[in-house]
């Protein structure tokens, strides 16, 4: 079943002009495959990160200075979200410049931005995650900039109920970061992958 | 032909398996923290043949004549804190008994106490984990 999966996962025919690398770049596959590396490292990180206000950035010292590859693991995450960020910015760029956003393809346009902003959101929960100075501040500066727009201050209250980096607020964060914003990634991605699929990869107009 | 092919292929998964596997082992089960400080006291407070109990830390420090030693409190049989009496030490949960050096007198526990590290630093104990 499992093969099964697989073999239908990739369509049977594929037009040698779609397979061109100077078209896209694989900048979608670049940025997916990431995602993956994001996901592992991430799972691997769950086994020593404490969400608390207190404990949270005991448990990454801890995870640094005692754990075999831990701060080899922790850097590969970061360094691999920073990856995912600008691999996603240059995939939409692509795509822009490219026109694939319009007709028939403008569904996949629309999930391919939700996908840009959730990427977008997804690093900045995990930015509060390591409750260090850095991350604290930087996490403070990006609610006040939320405040100020409107309707901010509503969402501000669902994202941080007590203050940022207070217990509840870090709790949240935690739950969107590792749970909530992922699901809702993958699933797109699949349906993303799946449109792509349906329209026959790169359609032959361009 | 088959055959060797197979053997190279088995060869390569169990090899692959280590790789990945040995690492994510290594990763999930880390070392504990040799030699982290779990209290600080000053000597003079150690009384002469007497003892100080730390039941949060689960350590007691004894002085036996000129001899300071720390026990860590948790039974070797289940890991219950034991009580400190004035002759020994008891566990509540299954009544092993050892005496005030640690070896085990009565059962189920069989094993003695753990001996912790005291370091000295001037007037001050440090007793490590």
């Amino acid at each position: 079943m499992a093969r099964d999966f697989v073999h239908h996962l990739f369509p049977r025919v594929v037009l040698a002009g779609n397979l061109r690398v100077s078209y896209t770049f694989c900048l979608g596959g670049l940025a997916f495959t990431t995602l993956l590396l994001l996901a592992i490292s991430g799972l691997l990180l769950l086994f020593y990160y404490r969400p608390s206000a207190e404990g949270a950035f005991a448990s990454i010292l801890y995870l640094e200075s005692s754990v075999f590859g831990g701060e080899y693991l922790r850097r590969l995450h970061r360094l691999s979200s920073h990856a995912l960020l600008i691999l996603v910015f240059l995939h939409t760029l692509r795509v822009v410049l490219t026109g694939a956003y319009r007709p028939p393809r403008q569904m996949n346009w629309v999930i391919g931005f939700t996908l840009l902003c959730l990427t977008v959101f997804e690093a900045y929960t995990g930015y509060l995650l390591p409750m260090d100075q850095l991350a604290l501040w930087a996490t403070r500066t990006g609610m006040e900039l939320l405040a100020a727009a409107p309707g901010g201050e509503l969402l501000r209250r669902l994202l941080v109920p007590d203050e940022v980096g207070g217990p509840m607020s870090l709790l949240r964060f935690y739950a969107l970061h590792i749970a909530l914003v992922p699901l809702a990634i993958f699933t797109l991605c699949l349906l993303h992958f799946f449109r792509i699929r349906r329209q026959k990869g790169v359609l032959p107009y361009l | 032909m088959e055959k060797f092919r197979r053997a190279r292929r088995r060869f390569l998964q169990t090899l692959t398996l280590a790789v990945i596997g040995l690492p994510l082992w290594r990763f999930l089960a880390p070392e504990a923290p040799a030699g982290q400080a779990v209290l600080r006291l000053k000597k003079a407070e150690v009384p002469p043949d007497g003892a100080l109990v730390f039941r949060q830390a689960r350590v007691a420090v004894l002085r036996a004549g000129e001899d300071i030693y720390a026990l860590s409190l948790a039974c070797t049989h289940l890991g219950c804190t034991v009580t400190v009496t004035p002759t020994e030490l008891v566990c509540p949960c299954h009544g092993s008994a050892f005496a005030r050096t640690g070896e085990a007198l009565r059962g189920p526990a069989s094993a003695p106490l753990t001996r912790l590290r005291v370091l000295g630093e001037g007037d001050e104990l440090v007793v490590m984990s």
